[in-house]
């Protein structure tokens, strides 16, 4: 993963950036091919397994009934936790990925924590009592370059094909009790149409690029992760690594992540749309 | 206990195998670009992807072995791969042996004095687990390390069986390990027939054993056929990606 660039190359890739044509032939605003596959681990509530370039990922929610949170009583609860695995690289191996697992935890954790944007009032089953955990567990299986966004898009994907069982309330007041269904196709969807995704734009020389390659990245100075939401809104927004970014490249920065993240949205839609004809279930 | 067969249900066990029926395999070779080997194995519904790195310099260069390399090995099973959620903890007594297992047992079948001073990496990750978990990893490193490269002795399959009302079940899954009977675990170098792993927990009667690892030798015997062809179909598309016609 470690990756090392003469100094000629690292001017190259940077004029390439900086000119809109990179050393793939993209330009600065172009994703490399998106592979996704949903409900590919059968253990788990909801799954999803992203490739793009060379970092893949696999994403599996598993749900659960917990007690609800005392500050927040009406909703549900999302844990996202990052893993990158020993078979991505060597330096994974036992504390060897602390570092970065932390890092991609909070990211993520951040994109997806805004209660206002997303829809947990969905997961509470017993107001102030019982809700709904969704653990969702992201494991880097190669770790090549944009692991945030690739995290995200399976994220998303995952959340769409979730099924959670129904549950069934009864009684009144403090004898209020709940039964989950055992039939596993008594089972009900979420709506995953208000939910973000991150867009990390990296800062290239003067410029700016997304869906870095490894070689980009390393040319890089400091990154913006833009939480994008369908409709257009910027849910979440945080600057990462080093390096300073200048204020109206800021702007700029925003801007494209927004557009990017509504086209990632739509073509996102339209595949889990179509994978939903395919299903039975 | 209607876990295992029994004759209410013609003998069958509670996903339908026969006693000595295998469980579905399906492997690829391959599947990571970053490391120098990669494999994943599929039997039933367990899935383990291995990767394999080297032949390298060794990273810790007291543990440097002048003759021959050094096999380093890691086992990791993912949060969401049993049914119930597990919270990843870094240096669980339970993985750290069965990393230790498969760094023993491939240090019996890689030809390790090939490569003096230097140190192979494998590592495994379990993303799905149901039952045999250990065995599949083995079957899966042995992919990996072809794979990469890295000249073996021969091939190592493992199985894992249990005996149940006199009869041998070969690879068992999560319901028949979690009832309790003796869990029987064999890796095979199929060719010479040698026993490179043994495990047995719990209890099993003396009568029992002759029986048992003939049976389980036979199932290794089995997966080698197996992940042969699947070896001979991988050389022959990678090879024509050079315009060469591999004699397998």
């Amino acid at each position: 993963m470690a990756t090392r660039l003469s100094i000629n190359e690292i001017r190259y890739i940077i004029d390439g950036v900086e000119q809109d044509f990179r050393t793939d032939g993209r330009a600065a605003e172009d994703y490399r091919h998106v592979e996704l596959e949903s409900r590919v681990l059968p253990n788990t509530n909801g799954s999803a397994r992203c490739k793009l370039g060379k970092t893949e990922v696999l994403v599996g929610i598993k749900a659960e009934v917990v007690d609800v949170d005392v500050h927040a009583p009406h909703i549900g609860k999302l844990v996202i936790t990052a893993d990158c695995s020993a078979v991505a690289s060597p330096k994974f191996v036992g504390k060897g990925s602390e570092a970065l697992e932390n890092d991609l935890t909070n990211i993520l954790s951040f994109i997806y924590h805004s209660t206002e944007t997303l829809p947990l009032k969905e997961l509470c089953i017993l107001p102030g009592k019982s809700c709904w955990q969704l653990n969702v567990d992201v494991l880097f299986v190669q770790c090549g370059g944009n692991l945030f966004d690739v995290a995200s898009i399976a994220l998303k994907a995952a959340l769409h094909n979730t099924t959670l069982p129904k549950v069934r309330v009864s009684g009144e007041g403090i004898e209020m009790e709940m039964e989950v269904a055992d039939d596993p196709y008594h089972v009900w969807k979420l709506d995953v149409s208000n939910w973000p995704i991150c867009i990390t734009l990296y800062q290239i020389g003067c410029s700016f690029a997304v869906d870095p390659s490894e070689e980009e990245v390393a040319c890089s100075e400091g990154y913006v992760h833009v939480g994008v939401l369908p409709s257009g809104d910027v849910s979440s927004m945080e600057k990462s690594g080093a390096g300073n970014i200048d204020p109206t490249v800021l702007l700029e920065m925003v801007e494209v992540g927004v557009r990017v993240g509504e086209d990632i949205h739509n073509q996102l839609d339209k595949q889990l749309e179509a994978e939903k004809s395919l299903a039975k279930l | 206990k209607a876990v295992v067969s029994t004759q209410s249900t013609g003998g069958l066990r509670c996903d339908g195998r026969r006693p000595q029926e295998m469980r579905k395999l399906k492997c690829e070779l391959g599947v990571s670009e970053g490391a120098d080997g990669s494999a994943i194995v599929e039997q039933g519904y367990t899935k383990v992807l291995v990767s394999v790195f080297g032949p390298h310099e060794c990273a810790n260069r007291t543990a440097r072995n002048h003759e021959r390399a050094i096999i380093s090995c890691s086992y990791n099973f993912a949060s969401f791969g049993a049914a119930v959620r597990k919270k990843k903890m870094t240096a669980d007594k339970k993985t750290t042996e069965v990393g230790v297992m498969i760094q023993n047992t491939f240090e019996a079948a890689v030809m390790l004095e090939k490569f003096p001073k230097s140190q192979i990496d494998i590592y495994v990750q379990v993303l799905q687990g149901d039952g045999g978990e250990r065995c599949v990893a083995i079957n899966a490193t042995t992919l990996a390390l072809i794979n990469a490269g890295i000249p073996l002795k021969d091939y190592v399959c493992a199985c894992a069986a249990t005996v149940f009302q006199d009869s041998v079940l070969l690879d068992i899954n999560n319901l028949e390990e979690s009832y309790r009977g003796p869990l029987f675990m064999l890796a095979v170098m199929p060719q010479t027939e040698s026993i490179v792993q043994l495990q047995l927990d719990h209890r099993l009667h003396n009568d029992h054993l002759d029986k048992v690892v003939r049976e389980t030798i036979q199932g290794c015997r089995d997966i080698k056929v197996l992940l042969d062809r699947q070896v001979k179909e991988w050389t022959v598309e990678a090879a024509a990606a050079y315009e060469i016609k591999p004699r397998v």
